[in-house]
């Protein structure tokens, strides 16, 4: 993140630093909005916490960048090529999400929540190395702009990007399309029944295998909507949004791993705390170090509702 | 030596424990009975130090347990044994056994590892001691064995010997009879007054097993809702009619009402909807059920009754699928359906309110009724439900868990409604509801029987069940010990509340410990099952017989079944 | 088995294994030295999460901090290698205990969500970050090449195999104490910490103590291994300490059998020999057409799903099949040996 903000620094002129690093906090947070929400979604619907879930999202974002970078067809426009290579990537994202639910998922189901998330694990493992096979360890500055970079405004003397304000902008949205999907649409009942109270809701003869295969894709497309929304901002290989895991289960779990408001808030909010000291303390590795005070403090002062935490 | 004082304990919003106290004097065994949710195992949790109470005072010798962690309490001589089995399962008994010793010893870790000689001595002497506790309590031979292994009988001896390793003062049991037949949970009281006699331990009991509870208790509380509801000597409870009223609800006075079976459409004649054969099943280690058999035909209204404990609701969730059968058949519309997933049950018409009614707390009452209309395989529209139950339209939006506890019930209900089922299965409906609302609900389940569903119900209320019911089942730790039609059953009150709280014949039997010459011991057990499976009538004869011959009834009625086999 | 048996095996285990690198070439050499490194990191693991039942991500990092510590004091201190392994241990364990206070409170998944946050801050932070320059000895890290253990020094021809010897006897003397921590009664009272928590602490085993002590001791064993990295690698830096190795050394541990002491030395052999023969030998032409180059990543992938196959599976790992079906055979061959005695 001082990347970012040692470039945002050659555009401003005079501007309050708070000012400025506020927009780069909030687009941040909202990068830790939309990967909790994935995590949240499919803890509560399939009991298992997705150790893999900024790794599913890397994936996808990379199958999005081939499209974009290395399929080059000059008879496409550049808006053309962008839309095709985002749906390519959230396309395989779903497909991803299908292909780890009936190969792995639905086999420990049964199994205590430790043994699913080390399970995770292996996911972890096994993506990121597939990962580094197809596309080595290097490191792109692999942006995928969803709206051109050069587009600024100004608001109240702060020069906000437009790829910043795509961003708050999808996350709040996705947010909302989320809890509507749940609210009013029969899937989305299904899901509330089966993160409540799974076995009720196999009484009610609600079809449990469907509502984790679709939770699993619903997931892994949020994830990847992540992953390509965050290139412009950062520099990009296999190993960095796989470790965005830890800001996201901080997020995820302000919201108690429970709700979604909660937990987008909480996006922002870890958002901003991870970027304001960067104002007196240049360094790469702080942020993490307020990441895990958050997941420890929350843990210890407010465990979370859905997750057996004390020792009882 | 125990001194509890006005126990308050709360979780959420339920009050689990309301000022509840009650002394244990050094030497005696106590017993505590209540109904399910009544607080019991809540008072154990807080006596051994796993819950800290809201409010009020637990002393023990003297000392106030307040702040004292639970390893320090077993320091104190304060011991337990728990109710769903928390052996550590991958060590051997013997091992299971030592630990309690020396982690009362206080050895030290770098010592153990180095395996020094000081270490080795006292591994030798606690082993010496475990294997002295496993003698007194029979369990020698499986000392090597992982205590995983073990069938659930032993398991629970196991449990007992562990706790007795702490060289306990007080000795906590949380119903150390769940899941033992009749034969084993005899020789478990015999055990439970060796060891009184030869560790001086006194204990403090809970079951739902009454005959154990009231055999083996010197004093006996009752809570019932967190509230102590009555104490005396086991004699006196088991005929008080406020602990009776608690468990089967209250006498009905109303004679007038049209007994159900009158407009019954059911025929006799009708295949079976519902066939339980020889299923056995259970939780981990432990098995809850065994050889149940069962059916249900269309439209009838079947009621399962009996004591906590006795196996009714893991029996529907056996047929449910919720838990698999580990022997036996369940057969549905002649589909053998044992141990398919849950959601293929009930998408082939076999809808199951569990209890605790299996709603969800934070949907909409409109939520809920789409949700079970979405998954039945007519969709009807829920505003079929608003008319069956207008007092839901003026809820429409409000979150289930927000209603009161007949209104959920009448979600349930309604929400099995929509799932157009043939059958459906009740537990436990009347809990935590008051009279008038439970009788309404009953008349809801004769609507239902009208419509040709048939009806498998579930209740702690016999006297309600058996109003509408056609037949009954009479579950008894385990199985099903008696099956009659309901008329029979409400005749003879006796017989039910025998089950329940244990027959008076235990009186004559009371616990020999090791009786050996001086008179012969009657036997109980026969006696027990011959008071439910044999005519009320027929019974009164043979014990005019045995009075005029002076000779136990038992015997008599041992002489005469011979007789008829020959 | 007794404690003289156990001594006997030990010591057997040592002769038979000590001499294998002699014949092999430098880099060989180095993966077996480096195995055993990663050995002792997997028998940390053993004792956490295979005998105390607590879930661990971040083992590398107290190796990483063994290392770190190690390097320091050579380098700042100018002390004999000795003292810096025991400054790394030492290090290792108050880290240890530090990060076994949320353990008190925290179980299973939070467990390993806390344990992951620390591998990753440390890996980000604590290793990378200019302001622990002391203790890391900055990007380059720490160079010890004149170090001394006692007498082997670090840049002479002969000091990988030495190093090699040294870690085997060591890792041979704390499998041997674990096995008989196992068998003692703390080692009972760890396993009923892992089968019931609830029924230890009622039955007077203190939480509390019992937990932190794992927790110091299991870091305690990993930066032991971890003190040793130097001296076999020549220098510290934070990429083999970084959080895919702690994710790593558990996928590993578990797909051997995380509660067996074998299993660490299994898979420390795989996690350091096979990628690296892997690598050397792994390409060439398959069928004479199509051509093969089988990298690290090939084996990472490997692990994964590995992993995930016998999470399915196989819960209790490799060896633990390996142990259960060997002790179906013992019975099984007993009973038999024993009817035939009977009817003799």
């Amino acid at each position: 993140m001082a990347n970012h903000a040692r470039r945002l620094d050659l555009l401003l002129v005079e501007v309050s630093a708070f000012a400025a690093y506020t927009v780069i906090g909030l687009s941040l947070g909202a990068i830790f909005a939309l990967a909790a929400l994935g995590i949240v979604l499919i803890y509560r619907a399939t009991g298992v916490l997705n150790f893999a879930h900024g790794a599913m999202g890397m994936f996808s974002t990379f199958v999005a960048w081939q499209v974009f970078y290395r399929w080059e067809p000059s008879w496409m426009p550049g808006w053309a090529l962008t839309t095709t290579a985002v749906l390519a990537g959230l396309a395989f994202a779903v497909v991803l999400g299908l292909v780890l639910e009936l190969a792995v998922f639905q086999w420990v189901r049964t199994r205590p929540p430790i043994t699913k998330a080390v399970v995770t694990i292996g996911v972890l493992l096994a993506l990121q190395s597939a990962a580094s096979l197809i596309w080595k360890n290097n490191q792109y500055h692999l942006p995928i702009y969803i709206a051109p970079q050069a587009w600024t405004f100004q608001v109240a003397g702060v020069p906000i990007g437009a790829n910043s304000i795509v961003i708050v902008v999808v996350a709040i949205g996705l947010a909302f399309g989320l809890a509507a999907f749940l609210q009013f649409t029969r899937m989305g009942r299904a899901m509330r029944a089966v993160s409540d109270d799974p076995v009720s809701a196999s009484l009610w003869a609600v079809p449990v295998g469907k509502v984790g295969a679709v939770s699993w894709m619903l997931g892994s497309f949020i994830a990847a909507v992540a992953g390509i929304l965050i290139t412009p901002f950062i520099n990009f290989d296999t190993t960095s949004l796989t470790l965005i895991i830890i800001d996201a289960l901080a997020a995820a779990l302000i919201g108690g791993l429970v709700s979604l408001p909660l937990t987008v808030l909480g996006g922002f909010v870890l958002g901003l705390l991870e970027t304001y000291p960067s104002i007196w303390i240049q360094s790469l590795g702080f942020p993490r170090l307020i990441a895990l005070l958050v997941i420890v403090g929350v843990l210890i002062f407010r465990a979370p509702r859905g997750m057996p935490v004390a020792n009882r | 030596m125990l001194t509890v004082r006005d126990l308050y304990v709360r979780f959420g919003g339920v009050v689990a424990l309301d000022r509840v106290s009650f002394d244990l004097n050094r030497g005696e065994i106590l017993g505590l009975i209540g109904p399910n949710g009544a607080g019991k195992t809540t008072l154990f949790n807080c006596i051994s130090g796993v819950v800290s109470p809201d409010a009020g005072k637990v002393f023990f010798e003297g000392r106030s347990l307040r702040n004292v962690p639970a390893h320090e309490r077993a320091r104190r001589g304060i011991a337990r044994t728990f109710q769903n089995l928390q052996l550590w399962n991958s060590m051997t008994v013997l091992e299971n056994v030592s630990v309690p010793m020396d982690a009362l010893g206080g050895r030290s870790t770098l010592a153990d590892a180095l395996g020094n000689p000081m270490s080795i001595f006292a591994e030798r002497a606690t082993t010496e001691r475990a294997r002295a506790i496993l003698h007194v309590l029979d369990l020698k031979r499986y000392a090597n064995t992982k205590a995983g292994d073990l069938p659930a009988g032993i398991q629970r001896r196991v449990e007992i010997a562990r706790a007795l390793a702490v060289r306990p003062k007080l000795l906590l049991l949380d119903e150390p009879a769940a899941g033992l037949d009749a034969g084993e949970t005899r020789r478990l009281a015999e055990l439970l007054h060796t060891v009184r006699d030869r560790f001086h331990a006194s204990m403090l009991l809970v079951d739902h097993d009454m005959s154990l509870v009231l055999r083996v208790s010197d004093y006996v509380y009752v809570l019932d809702f967190g509230k102590l509801l009555a104490r005396g000597r086991p004699a006196d409870i088991r005929t008080d009619p406020k602990v009776i009223a608690a468990y089967l609800g209250e006498a009905t006075q109303d004679d007038s009402k049209p007994r159900a079976a009158n407009d019954s459409p059911a025929t006799g004649e009708q295949a079976p909807l519902l066939e339980v054969s020889r299923v056995s099943a259970g939780y981990g280690p432990l098995e809850v059920i065994r050889d149940v058999n069962l059916t249900v035909r269309p439209g009838e209204i079947v009621a399962c009754i009996g004591a906590n404990g006795a196996g009714k609701t893991t029996a529907l969730r056996a047929i449910s699928g919720v838990i698999k059968p580990r022997t036996g058949q369940v057969k549905f519309g002649g589909r053998n359906i044992t141990g398919r997933p849950p959601e293929h049950i009930a998408a082939l018409g076999l809808a199951h309110i569990p209890e605790g009614r299996g709603l969800f707390p934070r949907m909409s009452v409109e939520d809920t009724l789409l949700l079970a209309s979405d998954n039945s395989p007519d969709r009807v529209d829920p505003r079929v439900a608003y008319e069956a139950f207008p007092r839901l339209k003026q809820r429409r939006w409000q979150a289930v868990g927000t209603l009161s506890g007949g209104e959920q019930q009448m979600v349930a209900i309604a929400r099995a409604l929509l799932a157009r089922p043939k059958l459906v299965m009740v537990d436990e409906m009347s809990q935590g509801l008051a009279p008038t609302i439970v009788r309404q609900l009953f008349e809801m389940l004769v609507i239902l029987r009208r419509q040709g569903i048939a009806v498998l119900l579930v209740e702690q209320f016999v006297e309600s069940a058996l109003e509408i019911a056609d037949r009954a089942y009479v579950f008894d730790r385990g199985t099903v010990g008696h099956e009659a039609p309901a008329a029979d059953l409400l005749a003879d009150r006796k017989l039910i509340s025998g089950s329940y709280l244990g027959t008076a014949v235990d009186e004559a039997g009371g616990v020999a410990v090791g009786a050996n010459g001086n008179g012969h011991r009657p036997d109980v057990e026969l006696m027990e099952t011959l008071a439910l499976k044999v005519p009320a009538g027929v019974k009164r004869a043979i014990e005019e017989r045995a009075e005029h011959e002076g000779r136990p009834s038992g015997a008599v009625a041992l002489e005469l079944l011979e007789g008829a086999k020959n | 088995m007794s404690h003289l048996t156990r001594l006997t095996v030990a010591a057997v285990a040592f002769v038979a294994l000590a001499w294998i690198p002699a014949g092999l070439d430098v880099g060989l050499k180095f993966d077996a030295a480096l195995s055993l490194v990663w050995g002792f990191g997997i028998l940390s693991l053993v004792l956490l999460t295979g005998y105390v039942g607590q879930v661990s991500l971040c083992q590398a990092t107290f190796a990483g901090v063994g290392a770190y510590a190690a390097g320091m004091v050579v380098n700042t201190f100018h002390a004999g290698y000795v003292v810096g392994i025991v400054v790394g241990v030492v290090a290792a364990f108050a880290l240890g205990l530090l990060v076994g206070l949320p353990a008190l409170r925290l179980r299973g998944i939070t467990l390993a969500i806390v344990t992951l946050g620390i591998a990753l801050v440390f890996d980000k932070y604590v290793f990378q970050d200019h302001l622990f320059d002391w203790f890391t000895g900055g990007s380059a890290g720490w160079r010890v090449d004149g170090a001394d253990l006692l007498g082997l020094r670090a840049d002479s021809s002969s000091h990988l195999l030495a190093a090699y010897e040294v870690l085997l006897a060591l890792f041979i003397l704390t499998a041997l104490l674990m096995v008989n921590l196992h068998q003692s009664g703390a080692g009972r009272r760890f396993r009923a910490i892992r089968d019931s928590e609830l029924a230890a602490s009622t039955m007077g085993v203190s939480l509390t103590r019992y937990k932190l002590l794992a927790f110091g001791l299991s870091a305690a064993i990993a930066g032991l291994g971890g003190s040793f990295y130097p001296l076999v690698a020549g220098s510290v830096s934070p990429q083999p300490f970084w959080v895919f190795t702690s994710l790593q050394l558990a996928a590993i541990a578990v797909l051997m059998g995380v509660r067996y002491v074998p299993a660490a030395a299994l898979g420390g052999f795989f996690l350091a020999f096979v990628p690296d023969i892997l690598t050397r030998n792994g390409h060439g032409t398959f069928l004479g057409r199509y051509s093969y180059d089988i990298s690290y990543d090939w084996f990472s992938l490997a692990l994964g799903v590995l992993l995930i196959v016998q999470l399915i599976h196989l819960p209790d790992g490799v060896w633990g099949d390996i142990h259960a079906r060997a002790a179906k055979m013992w019975s099984g061959l007993r009973h038999r040996t024993e009817r035939q005695v009977s009817l003799a």
